[in-house]
């Protein structure tokens, strides 16, 4: 198994917003789901992970209700709302201009 | 839409909080797997920092948090606050006072647009020279920026009928004067501005109409009975309405009645100077453009009439409102600075008294950064206390300045022009909110500063062993401004009470003491001869009197505020060109004026009852004038042209010095403002007279006999300005006593709390230093050499302060030079004097903590931790 390191700085609003952006989900399980697509590499805390969902909420981008799991726990699920979606894709977009710039600077001769 | 999720949130927030915590709750406790090495508690705080609400309803639990450490530990409150209450307090009582007298605008029409147009003359180089009547004509046809101008002179005038005559003050107007001000009269109209002059009309204010009239509301169209004849009441002003004019105008601020000039009005020698006069500015004139404007009229006057152009007349615009406080401000505005200072102590001892809390409360504020409080969080924290501290402080402070002013408002300050008007109102609550917060940002700074270098870690592992030395280089730096302010308000307080010292013991040219003095407005008779005689059987009955040791009249008291009469003179001798600018103060008196008056003869003779009307002209001098008229001759037997009142005005004349008398201050007790030349009434005769009459005992105790004595000459003649000579005297000396007493005041707060600050300072850090102190006691050091190095210590700070004190008192002192009398702004004993106060409040600072260091038992500070 590869090493976790932190979230890169600055990235952890964008993998949330897309990781929800699949299904409802709830706090445990976005942590779960960016363990599991990253192989392990990023690994979130719980006191990253938590203030970043509410302030995404406050902001309008989530949304959240209370539900329950497959185990049949209840459970705060969030979702992601229609500014989420287009602030989903402004990120998604600069983030690909940062990536492909970076790759040129470390590529490049 | 982002804000209504942002406000739904904030409503969940604040007002379902119990809900939104157990949820949160919940949700963490679902997802414990995620903490791994996290608290929950950690997580929640700064999930709930994420929330809009989260300033709002965190502020409100730092005050109470605040208000709970507040009060926990209430000897530290009680210091802290009795300290701000004092710099508030001082500070509200000066800054209405300043706020009455200094800001707050005349209470008339547009006052901003009001002026005094003053004349001033090469010949007496008087900046503030009143007017002729030609020379306001002219002002008023020729000047292009002003909407209309007025002018006003304050005479008296004796209303008869009723139960007894009474004399009061007139002010007689250009019929525009009252309309010019645009005050709404209570009752009536005030002189229509193109009325004429000579009317027989008359205004009154609204006290003589409640006291002499009985507040009768049919009062207008009436006549009222008044000594030379029977105006028509046209109006009444409204209660409360004032002249605002500075005391050296001569116009008296409750005037009691005014009237329209007589018909002669344009008929009076060019160079006869009596009138004040005020305009109203067009609109959107400015200061600068009437003053060309009047620059211009001047000099078009200069031309046309060959006496101002020969004297050199030139015109100066002064706004009403800064020309009335002229006098008064320097010294408010010394005293407010003062003011400032004390409060800046204050501050400076709070923020040092946080600043060791704070050093105590480290391991507190290490702990609640580990409980996930951010840095912001605590240093807002910090700042609240001092600004819960400063809110108790400013509303006590409030109330002890509402005392302060009440107990400034006995001191008699009739001089304060507006004082009457002091009060609280916005502009001073504003200015107290504003000094508040400034002082909770001051003291609430320092600590914060401090707390910023907060490390986590250290502060948790560290004891109390020493103070970071730091926070003591700030805390020095503290005290050390504190000396310097302390030593500077000394200084300051020092100067005004050697003013007021030698202002008691300066020799005004009189006795004060045990002289009655009144005023008499004499009767129409019909030759000077008569005249002469009446007063000198009056002056005979009042010196029949039991008691009375001499009586005698003058047409100007000294230090009274009757218009002054002064003028230029000539030695025989000098051309015109030669005598310029020889100008005294003129004065008619009777033979036994001086001798009631106690003025001393320094050569010749007093008047006697053979300097009659048609006789050779005499005159006296004061020595003022003989020294420099004459310099190393004696005065007696010259000759100077110099002008006498006659029916109709006045006329210049040779006339013989036959005495020299001692300078008299008429106008001022530290200057000598003029020479002056005494004509004997008989000569010179003018109304009204003023009777000083010398008895032993209580002066005012005459005044019923005085009273019946005159009913009996004449039931139709009333005095006034009824006062002992001292009352003048007193009053005379009001500006320098006000601030004297006030700079005395505010020294001893400085003092005070400069004390207390290097108490609280030298004590904490006796109690940081306790372990060295023992270790050092253990080692054979003796008590007196443990006392001896914690004063050292203060005595160090307190020796920068001093010198800092010495320099920064050096800077301001030229600034006291206008406000000091008889002392240099440098003088060598209040120095040496605030020198000793200083080191006095240092050592009793320090001893108490000094002495608890030498008493303590070494075994017990080592021990302590």
């Amino acid at each position: 198994m590869n090493k976790s390191v932190e979230v890169l700085p600055g990235t952890l609003d964008l993998m949330i917003l897309r990781t929800v952006d699949l299904r409802p989900m709830h706090g445990v399980g976005i942590a779960e789901r960016i363990r599991q697509v990253t192989s392990g590499v990023f690994i979130v805390k719980a006191g990253s992970l938590f203030p970043a969902l509410h302030r995404l909420e406050g902001k309008g981008w989530l949304a959240s209700h209370w539900g329950e799991t497959e185990e049949g726990r209840r459970a705060k699920f969030y979702t992601l709302t229609r500014s989420g979606k287009s602030q989903l894709a402004a990120e998604k977009r600069n983030f690909q201009r940062v990536f492909l710039a970076m790759t040129q600077v470390l590529e490049g001769e | 839409m982002v804000w209504t999720s942002k406000a739904k949130q904030f409503w969940r927030f604040t007002a379902r909080r119990r809900q939104m915590e157990s949820e949160l709750d919940e949700e963490l406790r679902a997802c414990a797997a995620l903490l791994e090495d996290e608290g929950m508690e950690q997580v929640k705080e700064s999930v709930r920092d994420q929330y809009a609400g989260i300033r709002l309803n965190s502020l409100g639990h730092d005050f109470r948090y605040a208000w709970r450490t507040l009060w926990k530990s209430r000897s530290f409150t009680a210091v802290a606050l009795l300290t701000l209450v004092l710099g508030i307090g001082a500070n509200t009582a000066i800054f209405s006072v300043v706020y009455a007298v200094l800001l707050r605008p005349l209470p008339y029409d547009r006052p901003e647009q009001l002026a005094l147009i003053w004349s001033s003359f090469q010949k007496t180089g008087a900046p503030h020279a009143p007017t002729s009547t030609i020379a306001y004509r002219e002002i008023r046809q020729r000047s292009r920026t002003l909407q209309d101008v007025g002018a006003i002179w304050v005479g008296s005038g004796t209303f008869i009928g009723g139960e007894e005559p009474e004399q009061v003050k007139v002010a007689q107007v250009t019929p525009n004067f009252l309309s010019l001000l645009g005050v709404t009269p209570a009752l009536g109209r005030v002189f229509a501005p193109d009325s004429a002059f000579g009317e027989h009309t008359i205004v009154l204010s609204y006290g003589l109409w409640q006291r002499r009239f009985g507040g009768d509301p049919q009062i207008v169209g009436k006549t009222v009975p008044m000594q030379g004849g029977n105006p028509t009441v046209v109006g009444v002003m409204p209660a409360g309405f004032q002249l605002y004019f500075s005391s050296e105008s001569n116009v008296a601020m409750d005037v009691q009645a005014f009237v329209p000039f007589d018909r002669f009005f344009y008929k009076q020698p060019v160079t006869l100077y009596y009138l004040r006069v005020v305009a109203r500015l067009k609109p959107g004139i400015g200061r600068a453009q009437a003053q060309d404007d009047l620059d211009s009229v001047a000099s078009q006057i200069r031309s046309a009439y060959t006496a101002l152009g020969e004297e050199n007349m030139t015109l100066t615009l002064a706004p009403m409102q800064e020309d009335a406080v002229r006098e008064i401000r320097p010294a408010l505005l010394a005293l407010f600075a003062g003011a400032g200072l004390v409060l800046l102590i204050a501050c400076v001892n709070v923020a040092n008294l946080l600043l060791e809390r704070a050093s105590a409360r480290r391991r507190e504020m290490a702990l609640r950064t580990a409980l996930g409080a951010g840095r912001g969080r605590i240093l807002r924290q910090l700042f609240l206390e001092g600004l819960t501290l400063c809110g108790v402080g400013a509303i006590l402070g409030v109330a002890l300045g509402w005392a302060g002013v009440r107990a400034l408002l006995s001191l008699r300050t009739d001089y304060l022009v507006q004082i009457r008007n002091v009060g609280l109102n916005w502009p001073v609550l504003i200015f107290v909110a504003a000094v508040t917060l400034g002082s909770a940002m001051v003291f609430g700074l320092a600590p914060a500063w401090e707390s910023t270098r907060l490390e986590l870690m250290e502060n948790l592992r560290e004891g109390s062993w020493s103070a970071a030395p730091a926070r003591r280089r700030l805390s020095a730096a503290l005290i050390v401004g504190e000396v310097m302010l302390g030593f500077v308000l000394v200084i300051g307080a020092g100067l005004m009470i050697r003013t007021l010292a030698n202002l008691r013991a300066v020799r005004p040219g009189f006795d004060a003491q045990q002289v009655l003095t009144f005023q008499l407005r004499l009767p129409p008779v019909s030759s000077e001869d008569a005249l002469f005689n009446w007063v000198k059987d009056w002056e005979a009955s009042l010196a029949a009197l039991p008691g009375v040791e001499a009586v005698g009249a003058t047409s100007h008291i000294p230090l009274g505020g009757f218009a002054n009469w002064y003028s230029a003179y000539r030695p025989e001798g000098l051309s015109e060109t030669q005598a310029a600018g020889m100008i005294a103060d003129y004065r008619c008196v009777t033979p036994g004026y001086f001798r009631a008056m106690s003025t001393r003869l320094v050569e010749g003779r007093f008047f006697n009852s053979e300097d009659r009307s048609g006789g050779r002209r005499v005159v006296i001098v004061d020595d003022l004038l003989a020294r420099k008229t004459w310099p190393g001759e004696s005065a007696l037997g010259k000759r100077i042209f110099a002008e006498h009142t006659v029916p109709n005005g006045f006329q210049p004349d040779w006339a013989e010095v036959v005495g020299v008398v001692e300078h008299v201050r008429n106008h001022s007790l530290s200057e000598q403002v003029r020479p002056e030349v005494y004509f004997a009434f008989a000569q010179s005769p003018r109304s009204p007279l003023n009777f000083a009459v010398r008895l032993p005992g209580d002066p005012l105790a005459l005044v019923p006999a005085i009273r019946k004595e005159l009913a009996r000459r004449n039931p139709n003649m009333a005095i006034s300005n009824v006062r002992g000579m001292e009352a003048y005297v007193e009053s005379a000396r009001g500006p320098a006593s006000f601030t004297a007493v006030l700079a005395a005041i505010f020294a001893a707060l400085a003092l005070l709390l400069a004390a207390v600050g290097i108490y609280g300072v030298i004590s904490y850090s006796v109690s940081r230093r306790s372990r060295e102190l023992g270790v050092r006691m253990a080692l054979g050091a003796s008590s007196g050499e443990v006392m001896r190095m914690v004063q050292r210590e203060g005595l160090t700070l307190m020796g920068v302060g001093l010198l800092l004190g010495f320099a920064a008192a050096l800077a301001v002192s030229r600034w006291l030079r206008g406000l000091i009398y008889g002392v240099s702004p440098i003088d060598p004993l209040t120095y040496a004097l605030a020198f000793a106060a200083i080191v006095a409040a240092t050592l009793l600072g320090c001893w108490r903590p000094a002495a608890k260091a030498a008493r303590a038992n070494p075994m017990d500070a080592i021990r302590a931790e």
